[in-house]
């Protein structure tokens, strides 16, 4: 494989990045009054989205959703330009980022589950979407450092 | 030597690119287009049992004949955006195209969200513009001005200057206000919310039954329509709560 192609993983990353920022986006127009209902076939949209774990200080959940998958696409989008591709920096900021972004959509989904006894159905594909993420940013780790081996070695030869 | 750019590599990124592409028009269209289009949900009422005592002493408030052969029930809340949303585009059209032509009545009933801190005072100031005949004009401007108000500390003085604004007696609102009247009305109106399946708002009641999400107003007529031309007694759902008529 050529040293300077951008892993698979973080392609994948990029997509799924962009799918979570319309996930997201399209309940924080709900959340912001943008739209009179949201699109629901579990039934308990409505009901997740106006409890009081829909906002965190303030501020929508789903915004903040938002602005988790806008970096992440944003660093994906980074680290698969040529001149990027081999930082390996890239790829721990996505781990982290998406990390805690795994843990939250846990909470999250136990809150749904235990708690408000309702599901929302984008924020179960939000959830799944970040895991994904999360598991593929560790397989970018992976081949980061394979990558950075790769470059030392063809440099001393 | 530097390495000259692979034709390969680059055709890849193009094909991704591409992917987002497509991804981006798919995701931001169908938004748009529930945003500005047809792309509601289905419109099929829901049988709600309503416990006609609770309905009796919950005071709702109504505009419209008493004898309107279609009932409509509204819960919602003043700082929710979609209600702001509703109430400047649908309800309207309800009242001038329902309402005065004698085939609808309209009842109001709070149901603030636990979301919105300052939803309780809202529908509080409501009733207390409702103590002074003027509900509907309170109504109208604290959905268009929800934006200014909703994320005050302390909105009373708001409440007080649009009070005054709409022609109400600001003095006499703003003590109805800084007491605790009608905190308990607005409860109720909750509680009845909650016990007939209210999750969100608005949520709307055709001859007492649930619509599962706010209708255009298209669909409602249609609601509507079908509702006045059922053999229905809307009496035997409506008739009994105690709402107050308000000057529209």
């Amino acid at each position: 494989m050529d040293p300077l192609s951008p892993p698979p993983s973080r392609l994948a990353i990029a997509v799924a990045a962009l799918l979570g920022i319309f996930v997201a986006g399209y309940l924080t127009i709900y959340n912001l009054g943008y739209l009179g209902f949201v699109q629901c076939s579990t039934g308990g949209c409505e009901t997740v989205q106006s409890s009081q774990y829909a906002m965190i200080l303030g501020t929508p959940v789903a915004l903040v959703g938002l602005v988790g998958y806008v970096l992440l696409f944003a660093l994906a989008i980074i680290g698969v330009q040529p001149r990027w591709v081999a930082e390996r920096w890239i790829a721990i900021a996505i781990a982290l980022l998406s990390g805690v972004g795994t843990a939250f959509s846990a909470y999250l989904t136990y809150l749904e589950a235990a708690v408000i006894h309702a599901w929302c159905q984008w924020c179960v594909v939000s959830a799944i979407l970040m895991t994904l993420i999360f598991v593929l940013s560790l397989v970018g780790l992976r081949s980061s450092i394979a990558m950075e081996r790769q470059i030392t070695t063809s440099s001393e030869g | 030597m530097a390495r000259p750019p692979s034709k390969s590599k680059g055709s890849s990124l193009n094909t991704f690119y591409g992917i987002l592409g497509v991804i981006a028009v798919i995701g931001a269209g169908a938004i748009l287009y529930q945003m500005y289009g047809q792309g509601s949900a289905a419109m099929q009422p829901v049988d709600v049992p309503i416990d006609q005592a609770q309905l009796a002493a919950t005071e709702g408030i109504s505009i419209g004949e008493e004898d309107a052969p279609v009932v409509i029930f509204e819960f919602a809340d003043f700082q929710c955006p979609a209600c702001g949303t509703y109430a400047t585009f649908v309800t309207p059209l309800i009242k001038e195209r329902m309402v005065e032509p004698g085939l609808v009545r309209y009842v109001f009933y709070d149901f603030p969200l636990e979301m919105h801190p300052n939803s309780f005072i809202a529908a509080r100031a409501g009733r207390c513009a409702n103590d002074q005949d003027m509900f509907w004009a309170y109504h109208d401007i604290l959905f268009a001005q929800q934006s200014s108000w909703s994320l005050e500390r302390d909105p009373i003085g708001m409440f007080v200057d649009m009070a005054d604004e709409v022609g109400l007696d600001a003095g006499q609102f703003e003590s109805c206000l800084r007491s605790d009247m009608f905190a308990e009305e607005v409860t109720r109106s909750l509680r009845l919310g909650e016990s007939l399946g209210v999750r969100g708002t608005p949520t709307l009641f055709v001859n007492g039954r649930r619509l599962p999400s706010p209708p255009t107003f298209n669909e409602l007529e249609v609601i509507v329509q079908n509702a006045a031309g059922l053999s229905q007694a809307p009496a035997d759902t409506a008739a009994a709560p105690a709402d107050t008529a308000a000057a529209s």
